[in-house]
């Protein structure tokens, strides 16, 4: 069937005539119908068609579809149909498209990662020294949080003052490595 | 009769056979000699091609960072510009980490934070040390052997030994890759010869015109330039280091302020041999409880000593009895 489908879909892009399976779309309804819908993808794809067009093509669908009285709303319906019936043909030019796009994809986001960083806003911290905020975040590659063994002797917030000191230390020796002569 | 006629024809074809082999081998054996003599390279000979390709091809790595248990995967970009390098660098894993590093300057951009520039001579990137250091100046220090060949990243590299002359420095091992001369893999290892710290290509890709996304970054505006001098007070730290290890310098020699803590005032010290950068902090007495004195994290520790009514921090690339030495010989300038 599926190969039959591909010949169908041969034969509206002009690459693939077979006589037999022209006869056969001559008396074969379904076949017609099927041969219908392509040409209406290749229109679509195409980008002319009128939105009329479609909707028509895919209330026939929809009516065949669902026969059983379902209280969904139609509009619903239509939008999930309109993709299935579109996905089959679309299927390898989209990928096609996709890879193409993802390269280019790919390059802008960077760019815009760039720009984007560009114009966010200021935080607010709380810091005296304005313009110094930024450094509280480590330049790469520096080192990870600082833990040290205690006795129990000292309190919590002694050690952890003490670790923030330390990480701080290890921030600006990583800071100064950055600006080194 | 006829039979030892065909024994002999068949004994005289097998003889030729495993002799056309034998020669085959041995052609390829010299191919293989030939090859190796167009790279029979000194030590410090593949020491000084590996600077030139670092700082002159156009490159992409990526390398693994390995300390301890952690693994960090990165990417480096590198190329040249109208004659001007330009780095770029990010982390693969986990938050976007990335850096871009051209003209002088180089820009942080860091998810969730405001990126920043910093005004930065030296190359930051990942084997910049190696790349930057003066072999022929560094033989006071270190000896440079050739261990032999090994193969990175699927290329056939060759295997330096970079030896410390003393206790006070680690030694390293660089990987250099046979065909682009491009530091494939560098150990910093002890003197009880345990890796601590170790970065290694898993791909290398080599072009002969710069990558157009390079190109384009070169281009881009960068974050708001951060001036350092807006911390420090530029006074020299009013300390002095009575003892440095051979082949180390005072390159910086400031007062400045902890911006990460809440401003705190602190004498600065930076030494440098070329390799490694040590920081030396002096400051007032924090706490008169017993502290753990040796964190070391890879190759990095950080040591902390009190002297009469000040706290001194040593921070860097060195062997903690590096670091208490230093910290017996400083004293205030009379």
């Amino acid at each position: 069937m599926k190969d039959v489908n591909e010949q169908l879909s041969a034969i509206v892009d002009n690459e693939f005539i077979d006589e037999k399976l022209i006869d056969e779309l001559l008396i074969n309804k379904d076949k017609q119908d099927q041969f219908c819908r392509y040409h209406l993808i290749g229109d679509v794809m195409r980008g002319d068609v009128t939105d009329q067009f479609i909707n028509f093509d895919i209330s026939q669908q929809v009516m065949a579809e669902i026969e059983k009285p379902a209280k969904t709303a139609p509009v619903a319906e239509f939008d999930s149909s309109t993709a299935t019936a579109l996905q089959k043909g679309e299927n390898n030019v989209i990928s096609f498209v996709k890879r193409f796009g993802q390269y280019a994809i790919a390059a802008s986001v960077a760019g815009v990662v760039v720009l984007a960083s560009l114009v966010t806003s200021e935080p607010a911290f709380e810091n005296n020294s304005v313009g110094l905020e930024v450094l509280k975040t480590v330049p790469m590659g520096a080192a990870n949080p600082v833990s040290l063994q205690t006795t129990k002797k000292q309190s919590q917030l002694e050690v952890k003052k003490h670790n923030d000191r330390l990480e701080a230390l290890l921030n600006d020796h990583q800071l100064q490595l950055q600006t080194q002569p | 009769m006829k039979l030892i006629v065909y024994f002999k024809t068949l004994i005289t074809g097998v003889l030729i056979l495993i002799a056309g082999a034998a020669f085959s081998v041995q052609a390829t054996e010299m191919s293989n000699d030939q090859a190796v003599k167009e790279d029979n390279l000194t030590a410090i000979e593949y020491l000084q091609f590996m600077q030139t390709a670092y700082k002159n091809l156009n490159y992409e790595i990526l390398y693994l960072n390995n300390l301890k248990n952690t693994v960090e995967p990165k990417q480096l970009l590198h190329g040249v510009i109208n004659q001007e390098e330009i780095a770029y660098f990010r982390y693969l894993n986990g938050a976007m980490r990335e850096s871009l590093q051209y003209l002088q300057k180089i820009s942080y951009f860091e998810q969730g934070s405001q990126p920043y520039t910093l005004q930065s001579t030296r190359n930051q990137s990942v084997f910049a040390n190696i790349a930057n250091f003066n072999y022929e100046k560094g033989l006071e220090s270190y000896e440079y052997i050739i261990l032999g060949k090994g193969r990175i990243a699927g290329k056939t590299a060759m295997a330096i030994r970079m030896i410390s002359k003393d206790q006070y420095r680690y030694s390293y091992i660089i990987w250099v890759d046979l065909d682009t001369h491009l530091p494939l893999r560098l150990d910093t290892i002890n003197n009880s010869n345990i890796i601590l710290d170790q970065i290694m290509v898993v791909s290398l890709k080599v072009s002969e015109q710069v990558n157009p996304w390079l190109e384009s970054l070169s281009n881009q505006k960068l974050p708001e330039l951060f001036h350092l001098s807006q911390t420090s007070n530029l006074q020299a730290s009013l300390w002095q280091v009575d003892w440095l290890p051979a082949g180390f310098n005072i390159v910086k020699d400031d007062q400045h302020k902890l911006v990460m803590y809440k401003n705190e005032p602190v004498s600065y010290i930076m030494l440098n041999d070329g390799i490694v950068s040590v920081s030396i902090y002096i400051s007032a007495k924090k706490t008169t409880s017993e502290q753990q004195k040796t964190i070391q994290r890879g190759a990095t520790v950080l040591y902390t000593d009190q002297k009469n009514n000040f706290e001194i921090n040593v921070i860097g690339e060195i062997p903690v009895a590096t670091a208490k030495r230093l910290i017996e010989s400083i004293s205030i300038v009379e």
